[in-house]
């Protein structure tokens, strides 16, 4: 240990106390900094169209591939579905997510909050492919639910490979990282407000509209914008759940960069993906205010 | 204590006349698994009366507080509010203000709508509400700071607007769980008249908490002494501090030396105990029924309050006093209007005994060492039973 502090003691003078903080950015910013030199170099390949007979890219820009992408109406559905499709996700999600966390930091049984927490971990060791393929092997044609149905003379229905399975995939996916981010902001709304919300006269319907979401607020714009973002940028729950049919931006993408090799066509639906997500975010941000994420001084601390 | 636990109980279950009580409980328990946190609490509350509830930390005062206000409900036992049984009415179905030991104030709102909340949720006329929260933010003189956030107010006006916001609906009861704990002691002293000027003011039936016994006698009509998940005794303050029922709350309100003796013999209210080498005597507090059980011999405890005693220069004796020992300083210990001297009086006492300097003219003369008469009056030192 003492070798490694003598180490750390020339690597670390102590003059340099005041860089300390930013020199423990610089491995953050470096991860950050690739994927801006990625988006550099995938602007640069969407002003640059493909030449079908040589297969080989222009020299000069142009905005050709945007024109297309924009010309199109096959772009416009997958944005509308991508975009419908995570504001669906989210809210049910929400939903969903909000009575999992509030039961899990309140309930008094330490048994009934292992449960909730092994049952919310156990997907994450799963994956979302094998996630996602397993929901093949339940809602298939020869499923397990078509087979039930079966059994009591129901002709076999159409689960996959429709919206609704891939919503359906989505919030199933999204739902363990929304408790998780609900979970530490209903934590540090004390018991006895609701407590004090109850002796003031308000019902739990009223506590709850009242006091608890409002308390709740900074948690539940932040999950709602994690799981947004990752819906609207997801790739297995439409390909695999949609079966092609159902395809999201990312999607498309995936299909211009490996299928077409239009890299030019295939970065510039990247890049408009990319300014669809920031400009959502962009609003979520603007209409709530950052300062509901909780960055900085929290308002909930009473002196 | 314990054979004297069937007589209390009688004297509760005695049927009485005249106002209905605002709060009463009838042999209340509060059971965690295994574990009474409220054992058998009875005592009535008359209508307009401040109590207070004192006691170590632990000993159930929140519980019994907690099953007041509704948000508990009793193993067992019966809470009357206005002579009518609560039990199974919720909380929000009270008319019980509480202030809470974190004040509980909602951080998303300002005063004024901390203060509206109960209104609104009470549907009180939406007309009259701002008016109305006016008027209580007045009461506890926070006018002009109804706009600001939770946060932009000091700890202090934070304390007011908890107490406007628990007030303003009119509640039959005004419940504090120790709101005042966290406050440096001025500010608490401060608080503590103000919660009995609103009290007076407005004559609502207030039970606070607290383990700051200055505080219990300060602002109560009535204390409840808690110990151990048990009512110690229920008295008014003087005759709490006069007369305590047990050496329990003999020693928890003041400063009491307790000296453990045995029993000589007892006539009427005066028991002769030997205590050490040293036959003395005092008022007899062992309950007037089962005499039999104290038979001489039977272990005692001693209670004598610090001020009580008298310390004079060695060759300067006590004249006035029934008892009087001689002693060595071991300490003295200045507290700013009171000096306490720490005596050594072998003969009576294995630990030294805590005297408070009484005499005007001599104040700080005794030094660490020197040799002292210390003496007492037998109407001073009370003789309860002993635990063994
Ligand atoms: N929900 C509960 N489950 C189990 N035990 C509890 C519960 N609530 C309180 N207790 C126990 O009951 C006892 C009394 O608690 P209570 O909060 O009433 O004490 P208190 O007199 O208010 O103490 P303090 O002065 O520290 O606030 C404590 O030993 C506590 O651990
Ligand atoms: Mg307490």
């Amino acid at each position: 240990m003492d070798a490694l502090e003598g180490v750390f003691a020339v690597a670390w003078p102590k003059g340099g106390g005041k860089l300390t903080p930013y020199l423990l950015l610089v491995p953050a910013i470096s991860v950050v900094g690739l994927l801006v030199i990625g988006l550099v170099y995938i602007g640069d390949s969407s002003l640059r169209t493909l030449d079908r007979t040589t297969f080989l890219f222009s020299e000069n820009y142009s905005l050709e591939n945007y024109r297309r992408a924009l010309s199109e109406g096959f772009t416009y559905t997958i944005i509308w579905r991508s975009l419908f499709g995570a504001f669906v996700v989210t809210i049910i999600t929400l939903i969903l997510a909000f009575p999992y966390a509030y039961m899990m930091v309140r309930t008094r049984s330490a048994l009934v909050r292992k449960a909730l927490l092994i049952a919310l971990f156990l997907p994450f060791f799963i994956g979302q492919v094998v996630r996602a393929y397993g929901w093949l092997i339940i809602l298939g044609n020869q499923g397990i639910i078509n087979d039930a149905l079966g059994l009591i003379g129901i002709e076999p229905l159409r689960l996959l490979f429709n919206y609704p399975a891939v919503i359906f995939g989505l919030v199933q996916y999204m739902l363990p990282f929304a408790v998780l981010m609900l979970a530490p902001a209903l934590t540090a709304i004390p018991e006895e407000m609701e407590a004090a919300a109850g002796s003031l006269g308000a019902d739990w319907f009223q506590t709850l509209l009242h006091v608890v979401l409002p308390m709740a607020k900074p948690g539940l714009i932040g999950s709602g914008i994690v799981v947004l973002t990752l819906t609207l940028t997801d790739f297995a729950m439409p390909a695999i759940l949609g079966g092609g049919t159902q395809d999201f931006i990312a999607n498309a993408i995936y299909d211009q960069f490996f299928r077409t090799s239009d890299q030019g066509f295939g970065s510039a639906l990247t890049i408009i993906l990319v300014a669809t997500g920031s400009l959502v975010v962009g609003i979520a941000l603007a209409t709530f205010g950052a300062g509901t994420l909780a960055l900085g001084k929290s308002e909930n601390e009473v002196r | 204590m314990q054979h004297e636990l069937p007589h209390t109980v009688q004297e509760h279950a005695s049927e009485t006349f005249g106002p209905v009580p605002a709060v009463s409980a009838k042999a209340v328990n509060m059971r965690f698994g295994n574990f009474y946190a409220v054992k058998n609490a009875s005592f009535q509350l008359e209508q307009g009366r401040f109590l207070t509830i004192l006691g170590p930390s632990g000993s159930g005062k929140t519980t019994l507080l907690r099953m007041i206000a509704g948000f508990l409900t009793p193993t067992s036992g019966e809470i009357f509010i206005k002579g009518e049984a609560v039990n199974a009415v919720a909380a929000n179905k009270r008319a019980i203000g509480m202030v809470f030991q974190k004040l509980a104030l909602f951080p998303h709102m300002t005063a004024a709508e901390n203060v509206a909340f109960p209104l609104k949720m009470r549907r009180f006329d939406a007309r009259t509400i701002p008016d109305r929260v006016l008027q209580y933010l007045k009461l506890v003189r926070l006018d002009g700071l109804e706009n600001r956030r939770i946060h932009e107010l000091s700890g202090g006006q934070q304390q007011r607007v908890a107490i406007a916001r628990a007030l303003v609906f009119e509640p039959d009861l005004l419940l504090l769980d120790e709101p005042l704990a966290a406050l440096d002691r001025k500010l608490r002293e401060e608080m503590q008249l103000e919660f009995r000027r609103i009290q007076k003011e407005l004559g609502v039936t207030t039970i606070n908490v607290t383990h700051d016994q200055r505080e219990a006698l300060v602002v109560s009509d009535r204390i409840i002494v808690m110990n151990n998940a048990e009512i110690q005794q229920n008295a008014a303050p003087i005759q709490m501090y006069r007369s305590p029922e047990n050496p329990f709350v003999a020693t928890f309100i003041g400063v009491t030396n307790v000296f453990s003796g045995k029993l000589v013999k007892r006539v009427g209210d005066t028991a002769s105990v030997l205590v050490g080498e040293q036959e003395l005597s005092g008022q007899s507090r062992l309950g007037s029924s089962n005499i039999t059980r104290f038979e001489s011999g039977a272990a005692v405890k001693c209670a004598l309050r610090a001020e009580q005693i008298r310390i004079a220069r060695e060759g300067k004796p006590l004249d006035k006093t029934d008892f009087s020992f001689t002693g060595r300083i071991a300490d003295v210990i200045f507290e700013g209007e009171r000096q306490i001297y720490v005596v050594d009086v072998p003969g009576v006492s294995a630990d030294p005994i805590r005297i408070f300097h009484h005499d005007q003219d001599e104040f700080a003369t005794h030094h660490i060492g020197e040799l002292v008469h210390v003496g007492w009056n037998t109407n001073d030192m009370h003789v309860y039973a002993g635990i063994s």
